[in-house]
């Protein structure tokens, strides 16, 4: 079994180029450009509405391509049918076939593509083995728990080895626990097979868990492209910022002025050139702290504290933003008490509040 | 509510004595009503089963209703009809058979393509495209009663010219009929009466030369009963999830592998239950077939229906035979295809 980073020589590059689509009025994905490397596990993450499962038919051959190229090994794929692409997809909905056993699914493509029976049944045990379902071969889709039938899905994408996987919202039909732990299980398989994997989701835990890289989208655009730990750390846009982390990040609106940024009742000194006098300043819950008044950057007024038994957020007011804090569990403040936020200078992000486009600012 | 509250004996008479139990005075209205019901519906079975059996006297001299009490069976006219003038009978059977089995495959076959067209293909005919098609036959139909000439010629040329005209100005149209508009002029073929099309038919078939044959009865069935099948599978095509249809194409199957293997499978019920219906609506046709059949062709309705057009009268104990070996099959098939109407065959497919 392969581990990991030499992908195995089934895995192909697979390049978006100035995608377009649109539903009638609708410009659901514009100008797309994606490249995704051999063996590489690509989130496709946005809120829904965002062009994602588009893109992502588009890949597949479901939905047509408006303007723009699809490449996948250096082959054009933009106009090909779908069993020509050689691409297996999971669907949010798995898409099983009620009417045939666990193993007629999972050897369906082997049968569609002629091999002998003989040749099918030995690949659809090897294949059941791989997703822990050799002991339910003869049972029918209706028969088993979510978990088993998104493992089918799975083996029925894998059995013949396509060069890339698309999953739409794999997990999203399996409870909490369930979904946790299939994540770790994609995430191990994805590793083993090497195969160039897209994956769409709305849950940015799952985006930051599994993706080697994560393309965040917003109403058709892609918004940033990176490692998970990039888009967290340094988001590009205001969009990014808002969308990734839980609670996201908290939000400040204001102005930029001499080498100051100023909003209801503070004034923090900056460095760098804004490119609109209007500047958004973010910082994230994790990355602040609460203490007495007067102690920190800035006062805000104490809106509510929430124990949640692992650690307490409290959400305060300012003017018109309101902004999260993760605290220590045991932490508690009155309501409407006045409390000083506090952050690293480098914790703090500034966003063209215009264009939503991160600004060249940083805190002194 | 408390347990001890006092039930009156209404209360008691009409309110369920629990979650899924019926009411003691609710069940008795219910089957009281199911009883008179089936009674409405089985008593002129019984009564075409032993009329059958009863001899002219017995049927002329008043209602009898017991065999063995009130008359002595006789199997007289069993005897006439399928010992010594099994002939006739044999023949207008097997035709009955081999037209409505025909017809309904046919129909079945071309119906649920055509059901399953509609149900994933968007079709987008220019609204302006079918106006000039039925006006360029208007106009080749006034050129022929006017001008004399040859309808083959008028014809051709009227479609030539619309050709040309959807290949020019086609284009400019933007109004558009959809699947919808296609479906419901579909089954708007069956909003005219039969007896009104009937004629029409029958003089298609003599020009044809086709009166009395099996085929024309097949091909007139299967055009008749076409839009039924299509407005019922139409549904059923609609109910499959389209994801599995997807996924299948994404596996490599063809277009019409698809249908074959993912789509009719799913859709067994319906095409089950549409089987059936056709079926019946095949076998008990009586207006196209008195038009269409003389003899040679002629299917079991019409021979019950000259049972009463004898010069001995109307032989009642005759065509309660009939009736009878008619209704068998009907039956039969009822009971064949009563497994495959079944719930629940997409079970499993996209949700838990």
């Amino acid at each position: 079994m392969q581990t990991g980073h030499q992908p195995e020589t089934t895995a192909k590059r697979l390049s978006l180029r100035k995608l377009n689509k649109s539903f009638g009025a609708v410009h659901v994905v514009k100008d797309l450009d994606l490249e995704v490397e051999p063996g590489e596990f690509l989130v496709l993450l946005g809120p829904s509405g965002c062009g994602k499962t588009t893109a992502l038919r588009m890949i597949a051959g479901l939905e047509t391509v408006d303007t723009g190229t699809i490449e996948l090994g250096g082959n054009d794929i933009t106009h090909a049918l779908p069993k020509y692409r050689d691409i297996a997809m999971v669907f949010q909905s798995y898409a099983l076939y009620p009417h045939k056993t666990v193993a007629e699914n999972i050897g369906f493509p082997l049968k569609v593509a002629g091999y002998k029976p003989d040749e099918i049944d030995h690949a659809v045990r090897e294949t059941a083995a791989q997703v822990h379902m050799a002991d339910y071969l003869a049972r029918y889709p209706r028969e088993l728990s979510g978990g088993q039938r998104q493992r089918v899905a799975l083996g029925r994408a894998m059995i013949r080895r396509p060069y890339a996987f698309l999953m739409d919202e794999p997990l999203s039909n399996l409870d909490a626990k369930l979904r946790g732990h299939m994540r770790a299980e994609l995430k191990h398989m994805q590793h083993d097979l090497g195969t160039t994997t897209i994956y769409v989701t709305h849950d940015q835990i799952e985006a930051m868990t599994l993706a080697h890289r994560v393309a965040i989208m917003n109403e058709g655009v892609l918004q940033q492209l990176g490692t998970p730990r990039e888009v967290y750390d340094e988001p590009a846009t205001l969009f990014v910022a808002g969308f990734m982390g839980s609670p996201p990040m908290n939000f400040i609106h204001g102005s930029v002025a001499n080498q100051q940024f100023e909003a209801a009742g503070m004034a923090l000194p900056v460095t760098g050139s804004p490119s609109s006098s209007q500047a958004v300043l973010g910082f994230r819950p994790e990355d602040s702290t609460v203490g007495p008044a007067g102690s920190g950057l800035f006062d805000a007024s104490v809106f509510a504290a929430e124990q949640t038994g692992e650690y307490t957020l409290v959400t305060l007011s300012l003017a018109d933003d309101t902004m999260t804090i993760k605290m220590p569990r045991d932490f508690d403040a009155p309501i409407r008490s006045t409390v000083s936020v506090d952050f690293a200078r480098d914790k703090g992000f500034f966003f063209d509040a215009v264009s939503g486009k991160r600004d060249a600012l940083t805190l002194v | 509510m408390h347990n001890s509250r006092q039930r009156s004996f209404f209360n008691r008479l009409f309110e369920a004595p629990a979650i899924g139990k019926m009411a003691p005075g609710t069940s008795l209205i219910v089957y009281t009503l199911l009883l008179c019901w089936s009674l409405v519906v089985l008593f002129p079975l019984y009564w075409v089963l032993i009329t059958s059996f009863k001899s002219a006297v017995d049927v002329n001299s008043g209602p009898v209703y017991l065999p063995w009490v009130d008359f002595q069976p006789s199997l007289h006219a069993w005897r006439e009809l399928l010992v010594i003038d099994y002939e006739d009978t044999l023949r207008s059977y097997i035709n009955s058979i081999v037209i409505a089995l025909f017809s309904t495959t046919l129909c079945i076959i071309v119906g649920s393509m055509a059901a399953y067209a509609l149900a994933r293909i968007t079709y987008k005919p220019k609204f302006g495209n079918i106006l000039m098609f039925v006006l360029a036959m208007i106009a080749g139909c006034y050129v022929v009663w006017k001008f004399g000439v040859d309808w083959k010629l008028s014809i051709a040329v009227a479609v030539a010219i619309w050709f040309f005209l959807v290949r020019s100005i086609g284009r400019f149209f933007t109004r558009s009929v959809g699947n919808g508009d296609i479906l419901f002029w579909m089954i708007s073929q069956r909003i005219l009466p039969p007896i009104v099309t009937v004629v029409p038919i029958y003089m298609m078939f003599q020009n044809l030369r086709m009166l009395d044959t099996h085929m024309a009865l097949i091909l007139t069935y299967t055009v008749v009963n076409l839009p039924i099948v299509i407005w019922l599978m139409y549904d059923f095509m609609n109910s499959i999830p389209i994801e599995l249809e997807e996924s299948a194409q994404l596996d490599g199957a063809s277009r019409f592998r698809t249908f074959w293997e993912i789509v009719l499978p799913l859709a067994k019920p319906g095409l089950a239950a549409t089987t059936l219906l056709i079926l019946i609506l095949a076998w008990n046709e009586y207006i196209l077939a008195v038009f269409l059949s003389t003899s040679k062709a002629q299917t079991i309705p019409i021979l019950v229906s000259a049972m009463n057009a004898g010069e001995r009268g109307i032989l009642w104990w005759s065509m309660c035979v009939v009736i009878v070996i008619m209704i068998l099959p009907v039956v039969f098939m009822a009971v064949l295809l009563q497994r495959f109407i079944s719930k629940g065959v997409l079970l499993g497919a996209v949700k838990g």
